[in-house]
């Protein structure tokens, strides 16, 4: 529990909301996430999981759009409010010290973990850390001063829009191959399921590192694996078999998840 | 120091430290919940639906939102009896919290099965038998109706000796006719309710949110006023222990489950959003006994009125 410190209006409906929740800066990864209450319930009663968008000293920001009930209360919550957080959770990406070039994509939303993903990782020694990030349409992509976050260095930022209002004019997928001509290190991806599925599929066409990671999403009941309900499927011992979102992710070597079954499935109603 | 005396008794041994459980199917077999809280201070953790197999679950979405309730298709994803028996009861051996394992199966030799498996194991303090799951095949087809639950509980007793729980499903006409069945079938103490089946539609794509069946268990503050009144229902139809489940977030819902006739409570859903709350019932109720000045929590239970001729 902290006291929210600010709630800031970006383009294109997006909400970026800061809290004081020093546990949680103390020990968040990139990519692992934190399960917000989003109000005093019991309308939503369950909490919402959000991904570490930034650290700053005992701060932390989450990046989020208003698509329900949940995230509406978050948007309304103003400085001095207290937010519940239960975090550090789930899996986040594998950064190594050996890591020179990343790769990171990023889908609409899916820009929420690479701010801090980045940071940490030129912490450790990455020398290239390349962000492909697409939206619909340049109002709804998450500015590149918040990626970089007043330190640019090491750091690129590439946009595309599918209505070719900024950057490329096309899916952010498309940028992939040309992005991997040079010698990277690891490639993390977050956005919807469907780009996900997108990005393994073009990344098994290119020369691809050993290190492909995706942060997925489902909905979730508890967020620290005890209900059950946010089922995946992955491959395991030569079959098939649910992982859960929460503890086996949300981030996972794409390799392991079974995309097709996962397209296969009835999207999920997170509102 | 308390002059409430909180211990339950369930019978056959069996006797809780205090009423505050924790719902199956909300709190694993208590590993997740040991990292964030003291499960040993807890009543009673009561396991997931454990079945003869392990189970996988059911396909995605499991789970979906309603205002102040959740629907649920897991599908009893679990280990399985064996495992439970073999490597999770070590470690309940080592607790001191009770843990009530709950038991879920098709048919009456299958639940005898892992009563005798169970037995085997120590660390176990009562099964809970669950005839009352909604999101599997056969899962409610024994709390449905009074002869086949009497039926399921007498094998079942005669099968151990330990102290037996029986689970039952809200989605009955009479579940006062069903509890009096399975205390004269010998069972120790009844947990009342389950989950209510629910549906969550998907106005966009025409169809339920939940697949397969389309529907699932709806838990959540949403339930209480129709837990409570099974409980009342319950309470009225048998003179075993009840252990009221249905909603409950806070201390007050805890303490109207008492008033409505339960001996101890399960905490379920609300475990999800807040793993501290079952805790914080737990000295609520203490606290308010003291203030009160009751002498055990039962002694809030209303005496209904005889109804007029």
């Amino acid at each position: 529990m902290g006291a929210v410190l600010s709630v800031a209006e970006l383009p294109g409906g997006l909400v970026e909301l800061t809290a004081h929740l020093p546990h949680l800066a103390a020990h968040a990864r990139a990519g692992e996430f934190a399960q917000l209450r989003c109000g005093p319930g019991p309308v939503p009663l369950l909490r919402r999981p959000f991904s570490v968008a930034w650290i700053d000293g005992e701060h932390c920001s989450f990046v989020f759009e208003r698509v329900g009930a949940g995230t509406r209360l978050l948007a309304a919550m103003r400085p001095g409010d207290m937010l519940g957080s239960l975090g550090p959770l789930g899996v986040g990406f594998t950064l190594t010290p050996s890591q020179r070039r990343i790769v990171c994509i990023a889908g609409g939303l899916g820009c929420a973990p690479f701010p801090l993903l980045a940071r940490q990782a030129r912490a450790l020694g990455a020398t290239d850390v390349t962000i492909l990030h697409g939206a619909a349409t340049a109002a709804r992509l998450y500015p590149t001063d918040r990626f970089v976050r007043g330190d640019s260095d090491g750091i690129t930022v590439i946009e595309s829009t599918d209505d070719a209002s900024r950057g490329h004019h096309g899916l952010v997928v498309d940028l992939i191959t040309e992005t991997l001509r040079h010698p990277t290190d690891a490639v993390f991806a977050c956005g919807p399921n469907p780009m996900l599925a997108a990005t393994a599929a073009r990344l098994s066409t290119v020369r691809a590192p050993s290190i492909a990671e995706a942060s997925l999403e489902a909905p979730m009941g508890c967020g620290f694996g005890t209900c059950l309900g946010c089922a995946l499927p992955v491959h395991r011992d030569g079959g098939t078999a649910w992982a859960l979102c929460c503890r086996e992710g949300p981030v996972m070597p794409m390799h392991t998840v079974d995309w097709d079954g996962l397209r296969a499935l009835p999207p999920a109603h997170v509102a | 120091m308390s002059d409430v005396d909180l211990r339950v008794d369930l019978g056959r041994g069996c006797v809780l430290p205090n009423p505050v459980g924790v719902a199956s199917g909300t709190f694993g077999y208590g590993f997740e919940f040991e990292q964030l809280v003291d499960i040993q201070r807890l009543g009673a953790i009561y396991t997931k639906g454990t079945t003869p197999l392990p189970r996988d679950g059911n396909p995605p979405p499991r789970v979906a939102e309603t205002a102040g309730g959740m629907l649920n298709s897991i599908g009893l994803q679990n280990p399985g009896v064996d495992h439970v028996a073999r490597v999770y009861a070590t470690s309940f051996a080592q607790w001191s919290v009770p843990v009530i394992v709950n038991v879920a199966a098709a048919t009456v030799e299958e639940y005898v099965h892992c009563a005798r498996v169970l037995d085997e194991a120590s660390g176990i303090a009562a099964l809970e038998l669950n005839i009352s799951c909604p999101n599997i095949a056969h899962g409610m087809d024994f709390g449905l109706d009074a002869p086949s639950a009497a039926r399921l509980v007498q094998a079942v007793r005669a099968a151990t000796q330990r102290c037996l729980v029986v689970k039952l499903s809200p989605n009955v006409t009479d579940i006062g006719a069903v509890a009096r069945a399975v205390e004269d079938a010998g069972a120790d103490a009844i947990s009342a309710v389950n989950t209510y089946v629910g549906m969550k539609v998907h106005l966009g794509l025409r169809r339920p949110v939940l697949p397969s069946r389309g529907t699932g268990g709806l838990s959540g503050p949403a339930i209480k006023p129709l837990a409570l009144a099974a409980v009342a229902r319950v309470r009225a139809a048998v003179r075993v222990p009840v252990i009221g489940v249905g909603g409950i977030a806070t201390t007050t819902d805890a303490l109207e489950f008492f008033v409505a006739g339960a001996d101890a409570i399960q905490v379920g859903t609300a475990n999800f959003a807040d793993p501290e709350v079952s805790l914080r019932i737990l000295d609520g109720l203490q606290d308010y006994a003291q203030s009160a000045g009751l002498a055990r929590l039962t002694d809030l239970r209303w005496q209904p009125a005889p109804l007029p001729a």
